[in-house]
């Protein structure tokens, strides 16, 4: 055999599992954009933590996060929504819910993480970030969209729209594998 | 004194021949590797030829030792005792090179068998032009050891010369009751650290290591070094968005009213051994159930979210809750208590209230519901110590009131307890727990800072404070090292040790509260003894204040919502109080320490 052929011979199972498990997301996240509520995702992090959200500071650092609010009843009601979306798939995975920041277009936060603490985005204690080039895509054409950047790292983003049927918010539906139970225990 | 005492201070310490000398300091007094004193250390203490230690009984007595040597080459040090006499254990004082201001301090104690052969410079350390190596001595004199002085050398031998440090220990009558005035808790998170701090372990035992025997006895060695020190250890076991390491709870299976534990093989591997205090045998301390422990409740275990408001909900927390209780009981393990607490914040987006550091008070109501579970899964007359607790900090002093008869343990921050003295008392009375939290001095501050938190604790009243983070050396600790403000222990790895050692700032504290225990405990031996008086002169030798200087005024701010409240107002109302504890001066401990030995020489009299 070709080491070529051996090699492909050796790879195919892992290929084949790979894009099981993301046809298994995709569907995951293309039900998530059906059954996630994008009225009730904006109600969830209050105008005022969102204001305190870009206040700098010097002599107050923590004021942002300090500050940092949200509506228990829709966070919960979206976050219950998630969490079941989460176990369609057969395998540990995170459903996320990521919103764009009013008035800062180049921004986006994270609003609802989930139990395996999974996400290829988030770098860990941030209130927003820089806008993430695929999330844009997701945002500005409403097609879902698979990222594999990181190693071992697989998340599809998929919109969110609300009742005039705009896209307010996109969810990322992750997983990593091998799943690491003991990452992000703190 | 137990000080040294500096029978050489009237005159320079003897020019040795060559340059070659084998010297001491207190121990608040860390040496550098250029045969200097740490400048943040400098007081009138210096290097002395001869020590004399006065310890009283159950305690330690501890000093650097230090040898110089000018020129470059091999030494041994070792050192001569009757076999007895109360042998010291040696340890190597590692040169942290910090990347803050540049500099080197000494903080990692690794442990030495004798006689010790090395060569200066440090092969290991890489200080360039070293010309002093330290050496941490530690003598303990057990409870039962007869009062006494006895009489040991330290050795040093360099070729032909040979130099020698007479070491007097005299043992005092006094003895150091068992329990510690307060606890000193070291906090940690999750156990992913201890995989990349024991490289050398985890990468031979590979996905099998968090399962194995060896994982298991490093967590109870991180227990242990903090026991043996008078300390406790915590390991927080769940994420911000409740993910629970599989060894900080029991498997569960099912949902709904079929939910259920089952599996405790990982759980009772780490715990049993912490609490039945197996894990402590053989320790001079004796084997003692820990004290406290978390447990992995969180919003998301043992119940999901998903049901959070429904039926569901309730039946998954009460069955697993009650089904934990019954497994308790059945081991007898009835002396920890068992922590039910919410470590989350809201900004880190996992669930929707905070459970550390409430700041909005519409908050409460979760702790109220889960309260309300709480008491619905376990007997009331159970002998298992369940406790309630939450880190407090912005509305502590409403939650104190509104949540009474729910929440039981509180630690508080430090900066806004110091503006409610009737706290600890009122919070004690009603048979809650108070503990304050902080975090360790970086090395870079006088070695005597770290005695100020069992000071504190004791002149404020609680229980005891928790260092939030205790393991965390950084990602070089050895060679660029962040100073060490989330560390106390160190990986022993690096030396072929699996297991942590000690620190410079872990032992100074040990010895600390030590005497400050035989302290508290001489309160009513005689007339004028009182507590208030004697925590009054402690404060004066410690930093020229009164008891009344560590509390601050209550803010007017303090009547307005929390949620209008800044930082900077905060830190203006504890500025007061804190300002006294800025900057300790090296000799601060020293002066308590000759007056508890004062007063303990007298009340033996």
């Amino acid at each position: 055999m070709k080491p070529s052929l051996l090699a492909f011979g050796l790879l195919a199972p892992l290929l084949a599992a790979d894009s099981e498990i993301i046809r298994r997301l995709d569907d995951v996240a293309r039900t998530a954009t059906v059954m996630v509520d994008g009225d009730v995702c904006r109600r969830i992090v209050t105008p005022r933590a969102l204001d305190y959200m870009f206040k700098k500071d010097p002599g107050d650092p923590w004021a942002a996060g300090d500050n940092y609010e949200v509506n228990d009843a829709a966070f919960i009601a979206v976050k219950k929504t998630l969490l079941r979306l989460s176990r369609l798939a057969p395998f540990a995975c995170d459903v996320n819910l990521w919103m764009p920041v009013p008035g800062h277009p180049d921004k986006i936060r994270v609003v609802i993480r989930n139990v395996n603490e999974l996400s290829q985005f988030w770098p860990w204690g941030a209130l927003y970030q820089d806008m993430i080039p695929s999330m844009k895509q997701v945002l500005d054409t409403g097609r879902r969209v698979t990222v594999r950047e990181k190693p071992g790292w697989i998340s599809v983003l998929a919109p969110v729209y609300d009742s005039m049927g705009d896209i307010v918010a996109l969810t990322e539906t992750v997983t990593h594998q091998p799943v690491d139970s003991h990452e992000n225990v703190k | 004194m137990r000080n040294l005492l500096l029978s050489a201070a009237c005159f320079p310490v003897a020019a040795y021949a060559a340059g070659i000398s084998l010297e001491a300091t207190p121990e608040y007094l860390r040496p550098n590797p250029f045969g200097g004193n740490i400048a943040a250390d400098r007081g009138p203490a210096g290097f002395t030829d001869t020590v004399h230690l006065q310890v009283p009984r159950g305690g330690h007595a501890s000093f650097h030792l230090v040898v110089k040597m000018p020129q470059p080459g091999p030494y041994t040090v070792t050192l001569r005792s009757d076999p007895n006499q109360p042998q010291a254990e040696l340890f190597r004082e590692w040169f942290h090179f910090t990347e803050s201001d540049k500099q080197y301090y000494p903080d990692a104690l690794i442990p030495l068998n004798l006689p010790y052969n090395s060569v200066m410079p440090e092969p290991d350390n890489h200080v360039s032009n070293q010309t002093a190596q330290a050496f941490w001595v530690d003598y303990w004199i057990p409870p039962g050891a007869a009062p006494q002085t006895f009489h040991q050398r330290a050795i040093l031998r360099v070729g032909n010369v040979n130099r020698e440090l007479p070491i007097d220990v005299t043992v005092l009558p006094s003895v150091i009751p068992n329990d510690d005035v307060l606890l000193m808790d070291h906090n940690s998170y999750g156990t992913s650290w201890l995989a990349e701090d024991y490289p050398s372990l985890s990468k031979k035992l590979g996905s099998s290591f968090f399962q194995s025997d060896e994982f298991f006895r490093l967590i109870h060695d991180y227990h242990r070094i903090f026991y043996d020190h008078h300390g406790i250890f915590h390991q927080l076991g769940y994420g911000h968005a409740g993910k629970v390491g599989p060894e900080f709870a029991p498997a569960l299976e099912g949902a709904g009213r079929n939910r259920r534990i089952a599996n405790w093989d990982l759980y009772d591997r780490h715990y049993g051994p912490l609490f039945d205090g197996s894990a402590f045998k053989n320790t001079r301390r004796g084997a003692r159930p820990i004290p406290f422990a978390y447990l992995p409740v969180n919003p998301e275990w043992p119940a999901s979210l998903v049901n959070w408001g429904e039926p569901g909900y309730e039946a998954e927390f009460v069955h697993v809750l009650s089904e934990m209780e019954r497994h308790f009981r059945e081991k007898g393990w009835t002396q920890t208590r068992l922590e039910v607490f919410f470590n989350h914040k809201k900004r880190y987006m996992g669930f929707p209230w905070d459970g550390d550091e409430v700041r909005f008070p519409s908050d409460n109501r979760y702790f109220v519901e889960y309260g309300r579970l709480l008491k619905k899964a376990l007997p009331a007359n159970s002998p298992v110590k369940f406790v309630f607790r939450a880190d407090v900090s912005w509305d502590m002093e409403q939650q104190f009131k509104d949540l009474a008869g729910t929440l039981n343990m509180w630690v508080a921050s430090r900066d806004i307890l110091s503006w409610l003295p009737q706290a600890p008392s009122m919070l004690r009375s009603r048979g809650d727990v108070i503990f304050f939290y902080s975090g360790p001095p970086a090395v870079t501050e006088p070695a005597s800072t770290i005695t100020q938190f069992p000071l504190e604790g004791w002149i404020r009243g609680v229980d005891g404070f928790v260092h939030w983070l205790t393991v965390s050396a950084g990602n070089d600790p050895w060679f660029h090292f962040d100073g060490g403000g989330t560390a106390l222990v160190y990986p022993g790895d690096r030396f072929g040790i699996q297991g942590p050692i000690p620190s410079v700032r872990l032992k100074i504290q040990r010895n600390a509260v030590e005497e400050l225990t035989l302290l508290a405990s001489l309160a009513g031996h005689k007339q004028g003894l009182e507590t208030s008086s004697l925590q009054t002169e402690a404060c004066r030798l410690f930093n020229r204040t009164a008891p009344k200087d560590w509390w601050n005024a209550r803010p007017s701010f303090a009547d307005t919502p929390t949620s209008e409240w800044t930082g900077p107002a905060l830190d203006e109302a504890t500025k007061p109080a804190m300002s006294h504890l800025a900057h300790i001066d090296p000799e601060a401990w020293a002066r308590v320490r000759g007056y508890i030995l004062r007063l303990a020489a007298e009340g033996e009299k």
